[in-house]
């Protein structure tokens, strides 16, 4: 475990919740103003450069570490997101929701690790 | 939030954000099978460039996963429209339930006790993330 392996993890998480939010954006977009219009195209290709960034960083990491010691980390995404999205998206997060994403972090991470 | 309490869906047809979410994660799911039993076909066909995962390409069920990698991107697309992503990412987890489950009915992998138990948690916070679907469903 070097320190540029923990962060290419901590890279590929970036962009997956950066990657998540743009598509949000982008689709959030088009429900007022259509699919023709600046900042659904913008948001699309930027998210899915994001997606495919941390989707090939992750196929990188996994030729050198197993499975089950990546997959916990992917499983904190989605803490990430709910955070980010109501920090950055202004979404409610209300205690279900959050009781409910950290007990299926804990549940993807005891499938990862076991 | 001023999008996800605009109730513009109707009923449990396609346009329902949650039936796209579920269709979405079966997708992933049906696509994760059979890139398994593509990679699993295509062992022999070069030690070289084995490491890229390009020799997959090599079978056909390799292609037919990848065209449900392609509708799950676009279902998950359209789910996005409507719901807030701090309700629809976690429920996309559900994936790790129905991924282990599948490749033990479909490909006869076995599950530990401890899988199990995440399984278990994994399907309980579901439970808690999807509830307001009721609620949402009310309100139409």
């Amino acid at each position: 475990m070097t320190l540029l392996s923990l962060l290419l993890i901590g890279v590929s998480l970036v962009a997956l919740v950066g990657g998540q939010l743009l598509l949000k954006r982008a689709m959030e977009s088009t429900t007022g103003r259509g699919f023709a219009q600046r900042t659904f195209v913008i948001s699309l290709l930027a998210g899915t450069l994001l997606m495919a960034t941390s989707f090939f960083l992750t196929l990188g990491l996994l030729q050198r570490f197993d499975l089950s010691y990546l997959y916990p980390f992917q499983g904190l995404s989605v803490i990430f997101i709910s955070i980010a999205a109501a920090v950055l998206l202004r979404e409610r997060l209300t205690l279900p929701l959050i009781i409910g994403s950290i007990l299926i972090t804990a549940g993807v991470v005891l499938v990862s690790i076991s | 939030m001023p999008m996800n309490s605009e109730p513009r869906v109707q009923s449990f047809r396609f346009a329902n954000p949650w039936v796209q979410v579920a269709v979405s994660t079966l997708c992933v799911t049906i696509s994760e099978l059979f890139l398994k039993r593509g990679a699993m076909a295509t062992v022999h066909v070069s030690q070289t460039w084995a490491w890229t995962g390009l020799t997959g390409l090599a079978s056909p069920l390799v292609w037919i996963g990848i065209i449900f990698v392609v509708l799950s991107f676009i279902t998950w697309l359209y789910a996005l429209r409507h719901l807030p992503l701090s309700r629809a990412f976690p429920a996309s987890q559900a994936v790790h339930v129905l991924v282990p489950l599948s490749s033990w009915l479909v490909l006869g992998e076995r599950i530990t006790t401890i899988r199990w138990c995440g399984i278990a948690l994994v399907l309980a916070g579901l439970a808690l993330v999807a509830k307001p679907v009721a609620t949402l469903e009310e309100k139409l």
